[in-house]
Parts: C-alpha cells; sequence; structure tokens
C-alpha cells in the first residue's frame, strides 16, 4: 500500500556512463552515481549497498575484485587542502570490506591488496600491491600472493551465485 | 486510511522482534531471530551468506544441509549502523560462509562491524567496534568502544576487551542479575509503542 511513496531511496542524481564486463556481479541495490565513467572489469563482484560515486573522478575497478557492503569508493575528500584533482582505480584482485572509504583525487590501489573494515584511503594515496590495510596501519600480506589470489577467486565463485546480478538497472 | 498511521516505524513480528523498515535485511529465510530481538534502522544482515560446504558433523549425507546463516538469541539488541556477516573461509579446498551464533541478552553498539563465528550469552559489544572474521566471544565479554578483534581470537567468559588490536583489559565484575544489560528495559523503549525508559 506505500509502494507509491516509499519508490526512491536513492535521491536520483545522474546516472553515471557505465562500462561493466558481462562477467560483473552487482546487486541493484549497489549505488551508482556521479558524472564520469564507472568501468568494472571482468568478474568483480560488487555487494549490495555498495556505493561508487564519480562525481570527482572516473572509477576504474579492475579483475576479480571484490567491494563489500558499505563501502564507498570516490567519496569527497575529507581534508581539502591535500586533495587532489582525479578518480579511483582499483587493481585485480583488490578486496575492498565492509565500511571501508575510499576518496577520490588520484587514488591507485594496486593488485591484491585488502581494504580491511572500517578503514579510509586518502584522496591521491598509492598503495603498492599486497598491502592490508586496517584502521590507519598498513602491512605486508605474508601469505603467498598466488595463494590468496586463489582465495579470492574461490570467494568469487561462490558468492556470485547468492548475489542477484542486476547489470542492466545501471545501462 | 487510518491504518496508514497505525504503521510505524517498526514491524513487530509475533515473536515480539522488532525489525525497523530501514534496516537492510537480505536473505530473511535464512535468519532465525530468537524473540524480543530489536533490529535498529541501518542494520544490515547478510542472510544471503549462506553455508555450502557440507556439514563436518552430518557426514551422514541424508541431511539436507542447514541454511541458517546468521541465528540469535532472545532479547539482542543491534543498534544503528551494525552489519552483521557470516564469515567465510576455503574449507578443503572450497571457499564457504559459516553460519553465525549469538546468544541471548547480546548488545551490540552502533556502527560496528561483526564477522564474529560465535557470540556468547550477556555479551556487550560497544560502537564502532569491528568483530574479525571467526572470532569467538564467550558469555558475558564486554568490548569497549572502538575495539577491533582480530580474525579468530577466542575471548573467554566475563572478560572485557579493549584497543586495536583488542586485548584483554580486565575482567567483568561478579554479581549483576540475570539482566546486566538491561535489555528487557532497552527492549520496551523502541517499537511503534515505546514505553518509558524508568522501569
Amino acid at each position: 500500500m506505500s509502494t507509491a511513496k516509499r519508490q526512491s531511496t536513492v535521491p536520483a542524481g545522474p546516472k553515471p556512463p557505465v562500462n561493466f564486463s558481462s562477467t560483473v556481479t552487482i546487486p541493484k541495490d549497489a549505488v551508482l552515481q556521479g558524472t564520469h565513467s564507472i568501468t568494472i572489469q571482468s568478474e568483480t563482484l560488487i555487494h549490495p549497498r555498495a556505493r561508487l560515486d564519480s562525481n570527482l573522478g572516473s572509477i576504474l575497478i579492475g579483475r576479480r575484485s571484490i567491494v563489500q557492503e558499505r563501502a564507498q569508493i570516490g567519496v569527497e575528500p575529507q581534508n581539502i587542502d591535500t586533495a587532489i584533482r582525479g578518480g579511483v582505480s582499483l587493481g585485480d584482485y583488490v578486496v575492498v570490506e565492509v565500511n571501508a572509504v575510499i576518496e577520490a583525487g588520484g587514488t591507485e590501489i594496486g593488485d591484491g591488496s585488502v581494504v580491511q573494515v572500517g578503514s579510509r584511503i586518502g584522496s591521491g594515496a598509492k598503495i603498492g600491491e599486497t598491502v592490508v590495510l586496517s584502521n590507519g596501519q598498513q602491512r605486508a600480506d605474508k601469505r603467498l600472493a598466488d595463494a590468496r589470489k586463489l582465495g579470492t577467486l574461490k570467494q568469487i565463485n561462490v558468492v556470485r551465485k547468492m548475489i542477484r546480478n542486476d547489470q542492466d538497472k545501471f545501462k | 486510511m487510518s491504518r496508514r498511521q497505525v504503521k510505524g516505524d517498526y514491524i513487530e513480528t509475533e515473536t515480539g522482534n522488532k525489525v525497523s523498515r530501514k534496516a537492510n535485511l537480505l536473505g530473511t529465510q535464512n535468519m532465525v531471530l530468537g524473540g524480543k530481538v530489536v533490529i535498529q534502522p541501518e542494520v544490515m544482515i547478510r542472510g544471503d551468506l549462506v553455508r555450502t560446504a557440507p556439514s563436518s558433523s552430518s557426514s551422514g549425507g541424508t541431511a539436507a544441509p542447514s541454511t541458517t546463516a546468521i541465528q540469535t538469541g532472545r532479547y539482542c539488541f543491534f543498534s544503528k549502523g551494525v552489519v552483521l556477516r557470516p564469515p567465510g573461509r576455503r574449507y578443503k579446498g572450497q571457499f564457504s560462509h559459516m553460519p553465525m551464533r549469538i546468544g541471548h541478552h547480546v548488545f551490540i553498539g552502533q556502527d560496528t562491524v561483526v564477522q564474529a563465528a560465535t557470540i556468547g550469552d550477556h555479551a556487550r559489544i560497544g560502537k564502532n567496534c569491528v568483530i574479525g572474521e571467526f572470532a569467538i566471544i564467550k558469555e558475558c565479554v564486554e568490548v569497549l568502544d572502538g575495539a577491533v578483534v582480530p580474525p579468530n581470537m577466542v575471548i573467554p567468559n566475563y572478560s572485557i576487551v579493549a584497543g586495536q588490536p583488542a586485548r584483554v583489559v580486565g575482567e567483568v565484575p561478579e554479581g549483576g542479575g540475570p539482566d546486566e544489560n538491561g535489555l528487557r528495559g532497552l527492549y520496551s523503549t523502541v517499537g511503534n509503542n515505546p514505553q518509558n525508559p524508568d522501569m
């Protein structure tokens, strides 16, 4: 009875130009907004309620990455003095966990990185390969890169069956 | 049209669970709420992440795999912005999520992300905490605000933990009634007809 009133939970912003691989899994309650392009490469998995904002620059997400729920990518930098213009680029096999925030502005995250729960990555940060971040600290991941990538891939293959893919909504 | 006014911000189930209409529950068919559970706005519960690996205990193979992803006890309270997410790992070469079990009278503070395997009865978890994957929190544990409990940590009964990464910093004093978290009182203060907090 209240369907007419509850239609828009998301404020109607501009629909960003998207460029998805056909193997991307993205549910309909992920939030994509902005004016620049959002590119997501093959076999990447986006969880519900993840938020990708390309207002400040384009977003590129590599292959076989995972963006978990409530992660925010491309948000406005917190510290305007040090902010740089530009977008966000994530490499391959990157895992962005729950509530993580990645600011826009030439931010680059290397292959195989894990951005852990609730961490925030500032504008212009360049993070190398296989670094784990949690709450302001970072450390190298000691596990073998190949084993970890295999683990990420297995996780994607299982979870993509649980998330209803709705790519067409964003096109 | 009078029904619209009756309809409140919470959905109250037969067993007395109060679920905010603004909560994001995914895979509700895989959740078991123990009764009188409060789920506040913006809580996200990932019941859709079910176990895919067969259970090791049911070696008979005839029993259907249990699809409960998240199970809670009575009088649990999930504050605004909490995320409950079953932990996942590789098990015998396959990736699988594992069910999360939460005991009775568990309080979880604002914006905390829980990926624990088990949370015991009467545990109290503060706000802005991160509970790592497969952490086991036993009975009556208190996790202070902002603590980051690392993955696989086992917290013994009656401990107080804090810090990043979390360590045991003390012990919960003896005593306290059967309702030391005050969750029965808290339960009656939310919902469509909230009662006064003073008993």
